[in-house]
């Protein structure tokens, strides 16, 4: 295939799963879809092998789909599967690292033929179990967990798993909801896909599936070659919610004979009895978004670009956690995964990285009873710190790196429950100093105007241990959480009396470079 | 013709200056004059004059209006040259421009940028004062305390004052407050209220919307002022009217308070022309495809009317990726812009593949065959080397094109990609094909339309050449290239109706709807668009409304904008609206939830003037012209000989076979093998595709 069809093929492929992401993303019931793009979308070759994907808004989710396929081609090899099945799985370790993410595959026929698979990943609203936060002690208490099984059959509802689902989740409208706005995403990806075929005469895609991985796998591997062969070492300390001291470290092996990259986990912290516990899989999604943005950004995600960096952590320790620990708030961890990363990577690329930042978002919801005595639930949301500084530029102000999650506007959240924010602005000089300074936190401030007590869920971090600066750059400062002006540190939900004022300093990113220096040109 | 009825349009945009004037019979005079930036009205009356001066007309004569689109909101804000603007906000909460909604838009690049807001932080005041998000005032605004601000603005040479209070979408005494304190402190202040620029719920956007309308309006008011003071001055007899991006006119005084309901305005006018030539070719639908230097903006038009949003983003500037500029929830024409124009670059990546744009050469250095030293191969590099252009015949022949330089430059690109020339060339001219079809497709699909058959209507300087092409990849069968080519836009203006949207957010579930104050609403939404509309010269009689809202399933954060077809106070109640709303929802994502309740976010109206009459007509030849060349062109892998018509040559109904090429002063028209070309009553080259 020549540069100029596989061009056009490859972008049309790109263009298919992009439509297909967007399309989840704007009619999800999920907040935390809808605001933060927490889904994945992605079309696959017969063998299961990741073709393209839709950028969507985490990192988590995006890589982690890419080796869940790899399992389902195993499991369903197409003498076990017929038009249309749709196949779901919410198994943390096979998919995205915890129940709430819904991962279903669609194959697509071509005559009697599969050849391809279209896939997506959709965090759901509810999913049973102890809801959203660390608290539960065990896997088994946080909800319902679904095996990769057929959801439809032939066409056919697999009645028996949707009364399973229904049964098991608190929010079944909103669950069946976005179940369906994955099923037609696999739908309209199918249709697309077929009609490319048909416009370029293709009974199949195997070539332009070879095509793509072999050029981004080479691609990336000459990348790496052109690298300084090494073993580097990063490591990120922070505070979890509730003062939980977690350090990540990692050995980053460049090897420029093979041009791969090993990312080896040893030395970080043990699992946790709280549930921030991350799946290799979901490590893994994390770990090759940080090494491929300091890397190879232009270059599309596909089996073939992921191929060569490759990841290893110790059984059992945080970042490669096992059965039976808790995993809902795998994200407070995995956020900090892309971090030791960045550290090992500034001694081979210093130009391409950023400074510690303030790591997770700060995600807060609320219950409570209003004014009519009517009890709501708010949605999860959240607020960001500083980003680190850059070698040439300042860190962005409350802006959270690795994710890119928007916040719910003040307007939005003060129109569907009693609530009041009494200030949110930037907190100035929380930016580490340096040649380039960190990003500023922010302070956010509320209460409740429902007269009666109410519950806050919060998760905040940082509050011990700052972003690190880079190159001689200042950390930032660390976050603070208080309650009537007082320091909390929580992570379970807390009673809140009626007039309980809450604030929160979200911390500032590091800085770059000694601050006494000017900003290279 | 000493009676007859001129209207008079013009359309400045960043290079040139349009002129249309046009009689009532429809006959039609254009000139094409540069655009002078520092003092834009220069250019605008002497376009003018060579055009009354050509049709022998007198500005008393022009008695159909003068209807005008400008650049001059974006180019304040591309260039930065809006005077120092300060921003009033609810105290606490002084960063909202820079806090944005703290999203980064591209997940991948650490290295990422935000635009530095338009006001900065030292310019921003904090006002004591609260409404809730239920509508209570708790705390009042004190008029001393808006006093006491306006020496340190004096000191920092303020003009204009951007307001924008949290939950002011929903009650906007307080914002009025201000303002009124403000004007009776310093009078000569330009104000811009949030309430009254974007009454819409969420405080960033609002905010944003209100700081460009501030921003822009210093150095847009007096322009609109002088112009209509001149244009009095010279006899005119009416008022000028000016194009918004919603593709609507309203008066100056209107556009004046609004700036940034402007911006858009050159290419809502272009979309308006394609709503003209569906209606004149009795076609309900449209893809219009306009394709110039270094972009491409396509626009849907359906049962005649084009797309409508209510977002959209200015002044993109990293990268000119989505999410780098400026929000501004104001109604515009929902169009796609893609980095595909004449200029665009054409590169081989790290993998080999081929690709173009989205940088361009601009027109410095331009395109490699305009020999200035550009290095490039772009898209009018390979059109040439397909022999689509030719090189002695560009803009009339006033602009030699360089073969030699455009052959050196694909000589490059050919050996990266282990193919001949004329390969290379036909693949830029695929992709580049392939690159605005997808976008196409995707600006479809993510509004509920198949985009698959719409008929394209082609303009611009590079869209007739490649629309053919882009055509085919749509399943399109029909391509219209206008006539009035080059000067569409302005053109288009003088077809716009008069219309002014406005929108108000009232949160309300559908089952819990407070009817008396969604009456209010309604009522006080006509009531000031139906003061705008008699503003702009309309009748009391020939107002017509037009009524939606977005609406969402309780619980989702986003919503559908969905078109009543009546009143909905006549709708006899929430049943028939969440009926519509659910009709829309269907077309959208192929699914509705029957057990989730509705909920409304903002309401809109739509106040129109009667319909346009007017039409442009060109003349036609009596006799069918004859080819004028033949030259050698590469449609595939082997060239083969095409005739060569001038488009000033062909006669009504003058059929033509594909291949061929119809050649135009501005732009060259490319009909494909296995299309049909025909020339209609009005002017219209019509290419269909034969079976």
């Amino acid at each position: 295939m020549d540069g100029i069809q596989l061009e056009i093929l490859w972008s049309n492929l790109l263009s298919i799963v992009s439509e297909q992401g967007r399309a989840l993303q704007r009619n999800a019931f999920s907040p935390i879809v809808r605001e933060a793009g927490d889904l994945a979308a992605a079309v696959f070759d017969a063998r299961g092998r990741m073709l393209a994907q839709a950028v969507t808004g985490t990192p988590g989710h995006i890589n982690s789909i890419s080796n869940t396929a790899q399992l389902f081609v195993e499991r369903y090899p197409p003498e076990k599967l017929e038009p249309g099945d749709i196949v779901i799985v919410n198994d943390p370790w096979e998919a995205a690292g915890h129940f709430f993410d819904i991962t279903m595959f669609t194959p697509v026929y071509r005559g009697d033929r599969i050849i391809a698979f279209f896939g997506c990943t959709v965090h759901h609203t509810d999913i049973g179990g102890y809801g959203l936060g660390a608290g539960a002690r065990d896997v088994h208490e946080e909800g319902l967990w679904i095996p990769m099984s057929k959801l439809y059959e032939a066409g056919e509802p697999n009645q028996l798993l949707h009364d399973i689902i229904r049964h098991n989740v608190r929010t079944p409208d909103a669950v069946f909801g976005d179940l369906a706005a994955q099923v037609s995403s696999g739908r309209v990806g199918t249709e697309r896909l077929l009609s490319l075929c048909d416009r370029h005469d293709l009974d199949h895609i195997e070539e332009l599936a070879e095509e793509i991985i072999d050029r981004s796998e080479t691609a990336t591997r000459n990348t790496i070659k052109d690298l300084a062969a090494g073993t580097y070492h990063g490591e990120t300390v922070f505070d979890a919610p509730g003062g939980e001291v977690v350090t990540l470290k990692v050995a980053v092996t460049v090897d420029t004979e093979l041009g791969e990259i090993l990312l080896d986990f040893a030395g970080s912290s043990d699992a946790s009895p709280r549930g921030i516990n991350v799946v290799l899989n979901y490590t893994h999604a994390y770990a090759t978004f940080a090494v491929r943005s300091c890397l190879n950004p232009e270059l599309p995600n596909n089996f073939g670009s992921l191929a060569p960096i490759k990841i290893s952590a110790p059984e059992g320790c945080i970042v490669n956690a096992k059965y039976p620990v808790s995993l809902n708030a795998r994200h407070v961890v995995g956020m900090y995964v892309p971090f030791p990363i960045i550290k090992a990577l500034y001694q081979v690329v210093p130009d391409k990285v950023l400074a510690e930042g303030a790591g997770a978002i700060w995600t807060v919801q609320i219950q409570g009873v209003d004014q009519d005595g009517m009890s709501f639930t708010s949605t999860m949301f959240n607020y960001s710190g500083g980003m680190g500084a850059r070698r040439e530029k300042d860190g962005p102000d409350a802006t959270c790196y690795p994710t890119g999650v928007a916040a719910v506007p003040i307007e939005t959240l003060e129109a569907v429950m009693p609530i009041e924010f009494t200030r949110k602005h930037l907190r100035p000089g929380s930016g580490g100093k340096g040649r380039c300074n960190g990003g500023d936190g922010q302070v956010v401030e509320f209460r409740m105007r429902t007269g009666s007590k109410w519950l806050l869920n919060m998760m905040p971090s940082r509050v011990d241990y700052p972003p690190e600066g880079l190159e001689g750059g200042e950390p930032g400062e660390t976050g603070v959480f208080q309650v009537n002006g007082k320091d909390v540190s929580e992570s379970k939900k807390m009673d809140m009396e009626p007039d309980d004022l809450v604030t929160m300093y979200t911390p500032g990113g590091g800085g770059y470079g000694p601050p006494d220096t000017q900003a290279a040109e | 013709m000493g009676d007859a009825a001129y209207a008079l349009a013009v359309d400045i945009g960043g290079t040139f200056t349009d002129i249309v004037l046009c009689d009532a019979d429809g006959n039609t005079w254009v000139d094409k004059t540069l655009t002078t930036p520092t003092d834009l009205l220069e250019g605008f009356f002497r376009g003018v004059g060579l055009v009354l001066a050509d049709a022998n007309a007198k500005a008393e004569q022009v008695t159909g209006g003068v209807v005008h689109a400008t650049t001059i909101v974006t180019n304040t804000l591309i260039e930065r040259s809006g005077p120092p603007t300060a921003l009033i906000v609810t105290a606490g909460f002084r960063d909202v421009l820079y806090i944005r909604d703290e999203h980064r838009y591209d997940m991948y690049d650490p290295q990422i940028e935000f635009p530095e807001p338009l006001i900065p932080s030292e310019r921003t005041f904090e006002i004591k004062e609260r409404v809730l998000g239920d509508g209570t005032i708790t705390q009042t605004v004190d008029p001393d305390e808006v006093a006491a601000m306006v020496p340190e603005m004096r000191q920092k040479g303020v003009v204009s004052v951007a307001v924008c209070l949290l939950n002011a979408y929903r009650v906007p005494d307080n914002e009025r407050a201000v303002g009124d304190a403000l004007k009776a402190a310093a009078p000569d202040l330009h104000i811009s209220l949030s309430s009254d620029v974007a009454p819409q719920m969420r405080e960033y956007l609002r905010a944003s919307t209100a700081s460009v309308n501030a921003y822009t309006q210093p150095r847009t008011r007096p322009y609109l002022a002088a112009l209509e003071t001149r244009l009095a001055k010279e006899g005119y007899p009416h008022e000028p009217l000016i194009m918004l991006s919603h593709g609507g006119v309203v008066s100056a005084e209107m556009a004046g308070r609004f700036p940034v309901r402007m911006i858009e305005s050159g290419p809502a006018a272009g979309a308006m022309v394609a709503c003209h030539f569906a209606e004149k070719l009795g076609l309900d639908d449209l893809l219009s495809f306009d394709m110039g230097g270094t972009t491409a903006k396509a626009c849907i038009i359906q049962e005649r009317t084009p797309l409508v949003t209510g977002e959209f983003e200015v002044d993109r500037q990293y990268r000119f990726k989505p999410g780098s500029g400026f929000p501004v929830t104001v109604p515009s024409i929902d169009m796609i812009e893609i980095g595909a124009g004449g200029g665009s670059i054409a590169w081989v990546d790290t993998l080999g593949l081929l690709k173009v744009g989205p940088s361009s050469a601009g027109s410095e250095p331009g395109p490699a065959c305009y020999g200035r030293g550009g290095d490039a191969v772009t898209v009018t590099d390979a059109d040439l080397m397909l022999g689509l252009l030719d090189a002695d015949n560009f803009l009339g022949g006033d602009m030699a094109l360089d073969m030699a330089a455009t052959k050196r430059a694909l000589a490059g690109l050919a050996g990266k990609l282990g193919l001949d020339a004329h390969a290379a060339a036909l693949g830029v001219f695929q992709v580049v094909g392939e690159n605005m079809a997808a976008a196409a497709r995707t600006h479809a699909t993510d509004r509920g339309i198949d985009p698959r058959g719409l008929p394209v209507l082609a303009f611009g300087g590079a869209g007739p050449a490649h629309a053919c092409h882009v055509a085919e990849l749509l399943d399109s069968d029909k391509v219209i290239f206008p006539p009035l080519a080059s000067v569409l836009s302005a053109f288009g203006t003088l077809v716009t109706p008069v219309r002014l949207d406005l929108v108000r957010s009232e949160l309300g579930r559908l089952d819990m709807l407070d009817w008396d104050r969604v009456k209010e609403l309604l009522e006080e939404l006509e009531t000031e668009a139906h003061a705008a509309l008699l503003d702009a010269g309309i009748d009391h009689a020939q107002v017509r409304y037009g009524y939606g809202a977005d609406m969402r399933y309780y619980g989702q954060a986003n919503e559908a904008t969905v078109s009543f077809e009546s009143d909905p106070r006549a709708l006899g109640g929430p049943e028939n609206i969440r009926i519509a709303f659910e009709e829309t929802y269907q077309r959208l994502y192929g699914v509705t939830l029957s057990d989730v309740p509705v909920e409304v976010v903002t309401w809109r109206l739509s106040a129109h003037g009667p319909e346009i009459e007017r039409g442009g007509r060109v003349t036609l030849a009596d006799v069918p012209g004859k080819p004028v060349s033949k030259r050698a062109i590469w449609f595939g892998p082997g060239s083969q000989p095409v005739d060569i018509f001038n488009r000033n040559h062909l006669s009504r109904g003058q059929v033509i076979d594909g291949p061929v090429i119809i050649e135009e002063r501005e732009t060259t028209i490319v009909v494909l093998p296995g299309w049909r070309a025909e020339v209609d009553d009005i002017g219209c080259v019509i290419a269909e595709r034969m079976n």
